[in-house]
């Protein structure tokens, strides 16, 4: 299989976990252990995990907002710290994570962290104002600049959340759970959309979620976390096998201990297996596990 | 009317009431562009936790023997001051431990705050009798301000506060706004969301010590929620909010006073209670306006 990162050894990839474990407090079970993983220039990470294991630590690891217990984080050959002072990184949060009630209108969210670095007698220059204009139509936000934030529907507060994380022109692109609440049509046009944004800046994405579907459409590299990694490499890693044992623990929240032995019917050669034939769409050949 | 006569009826009556009247309009504003934070950000009730403090420090000032005149004012000023941002600065401290959340520490701040200030209030009281002396502060005119305790010493430290307020409230006015849409992205974005926190916590705490003086330990905080409360009511756009904020906090205070003045009530309960006049107004005219904006849509 060959993934970009393949075709550019040598280069300083844009984001490198270097054997990362963090535990709250001292002498409590680890969240993260031992996560090595890179994304280069320009590439799709797509990091996938259930709830609970550890996607918003490694997050915040990576914005340099936390710091990890042991192991080494670097963007761009950087801290986060760093890179978040550089304006490296752009973010793009949760959705429950804003006060949506705020009197602003959707221009005025994404104008936000342009901002920042200016005096308080400083007004933004053309180059700014032009980073606005450019992150307001890629995101295709245009339409709706003037509309208070908080009378936007789901799918175009997401885009102006993602023109805001691009309005400072970062180099990296860090998305929280970024299809939480969007139904299929929504989430395909936000994959396009994505698509669309790197073809022309450029930037490096890293997507966190627990969301098959949104990791499924054009990451050009996936990793499964479950406090540990269970696979990192192109999507094709991504088995029936590894993805039972990664939600392994929402499956035995519902049963208790399972045992887990999942494959695609197509690839079985047990003729005690009784696979169903699958009519979803999504998944090639039925998938099974034993309980 | 016995405005016009308190105000300009007699020099006397004059130097009793006008340093009320601009203490009155310059807390107003000052409250008022604060209180859209504060209603946006949840954090009336972190305010009256904080104005509570207030009242321990007039205890803590009249047990410290200032407070009986004119000269110790400025002493009384600065022990509360340090009270409340010490309380403020306690309650982001204690809330940001695990296991403790907001309300819990504003509930223990306030009722201990609440206790000391009552316990020291009497105590210095009764001693100030004993030597013969009256006490600056009755424990009603702290809860509930009075007109007649705000001296010109009292209009000068309030100018002084609110000008500095302003001035800071506009050099940090981004990242104070980031960080109230959101605190997540705003640490992303490289603002540092603990110290500007603290920052909103030292500036609320500084407005309600020039705030309680007329309006009352239990009344400060109304200043800082009613006029953001009634300004969101009315506008979804930013400056408008601030600048109808400011607006409904000048009328309040003034309408207020003069209410004051003629039905001779306390202050404190005759601003609040003319500002919850308009916010219920506010309320009224929002209903309204969306139900003609319903009815022209389905139209």
């Amino acid at each position: 299989m060959n993934t970009p990162a393949d075709q550019r050894n040598g280069e300083t990839p844009a984001i490198e976990f270097d054997r990362v474990s963090f535990t709250f407090g001292s002498g409590g079970t680890p969240v993260l252990q031992d996560i090595s993983l890179r994304a280069e220039p320009g590439e799709r990470l797509g990091i996938l995990g259930p709830n609970g294991a550890g996607k918003t630590t490694l997050v915040r690891i990576a914005l340099g907002l936390l710091a990890p217990t042991s192991g080494e984080v670097r963007v761009f050959g950087a801290t986060p710290a760093h890179a978040r002072a550089a304006g490296w990184i752009g973010y793009v949060p949760q959705r429950a994570a804003a006060e949506l009630a705020f009197p602003l209108s959707v221009q005025q969210v994404v104008e936000m962290p342009t901002r920042l670095g200016l005096k308080p007698w400083q007004r933004p220059d053309a180059e700014a104002r032009d980073a606005v204009g450019y992150a307001l139509s890629v995101t295709g936000c245009e339409g709706f600049a003037d509309r208070p934030i908080g009378r936007v529907s789901g799918g175009q507060l997401q885009r102006a959340m993602i023109a805001r994380a691009l309005a400072s022109r970062p180099r990296l692109l860090v998305l929280d759970e970024p299809t939480v609440g969007i139904d299929a049509v929504g989430q395909q046009q936000f994959a396009t959309m994505l698509g669309d944004i790197q073809a022309s800046l450029g930037v490096t994405v890293v997507v966190v979620t627990h969301d098959l579907r949104t990791i499924a459409a054009g990451c050009d590299r996936v990793a499964c976390l479950h406090r540990t990694l269970h696979a990192h490499g192109s999507p094709d890693g991504l088995t029936p096998g590894v993805l039972a044992e990664v939600f392994r623990h929402e499956v035995e929240g519902v049963f208790g201990a399972v045992h887990v032995d999942a494959h695609r019917a197509a690839e079985c050669d047990d003729p005690s297996h009784a696979h169903h034939a699958h009519t979803d769409t999504g998944a090639e050949g039925g998938d099974d596990a034993h309980r | 009317m016995r405005t016009v006569e308190y105000l300009f009826g007699s020099p006397e009556l004059a130097a009793i009431f006008w340093p009320a009247v601009v203490v009155g309009l310059l807390v107003s504003v000052l409250c008022a562009v604060l209180s859209p934070l504060v209603v946006l950000r949840r954090m009336s009730f972190i305010g009256q936790g904080v104005s509570h403090a207030a009242f321990a420090g007039v205890g803590l000032a009249m047990v410290f023997g200032l407070g009986a005149g004119q000269a110790g004012d400025w002493g009384v000023v600065a022990v509360v001051a340090l009270t409340c941002v010490a309380a403020a600065i306690g309650i982001a401290a204690l809330s940001d431990r695990k296991g403790l959340n907001a309300d819990t520490a504003i509930g223990i701040v306030l009722v201990s705050a609440m206790a000391l200030g009552f316990v020291m209030i009497q105590h210095a009281s009764e001693a100030m009798r004993a030597r013969g002396e009256t006490p600056g502060f009755g424990v009603e005119s702290v809860l509930f301000g009075s007109v007649l305790g705000v001296r010109w010493g009292d209009a000068v430290a309030a100018g002084v506060v609110v000008a500095t307020e302003f001035v800071l409230l506009w050099w940090y006015r981004r990242r104070l706004l980031f960080w109230a849409f959101d605190s997540v992205g705003a640490a992303a974005a490289g603002v540092r969301v603990g110290a500007t926190r603290t920052l909103l916590l030292v500036l609320l705490a500084l407005a309600i010590v020039v705030t309680m003086r007329l309006a009352g330990v239990v009344l400060a905080t109304a200043l800082l929620v009613l006029p953001g409360a009634t300004a969101l009511r009315c506008s979804t756009r930013l400056w408008p909010v601030f600048a109808i904020s400011a607006a409904a906090g000048l009328a309040g205070v003034a309408i207020g006073l003069v209410v004051s003045f003629e039905l001779d009530w306390q202050p404190g309960p005759a601003i609040v209670l003319t500002q919850v006049v308009l916010y219920a107004g506010a309320c009224v005219v929002g209903v309204v306006r969306s139900r003609r904006a319903a009815r022209a849509a389905t139209a």
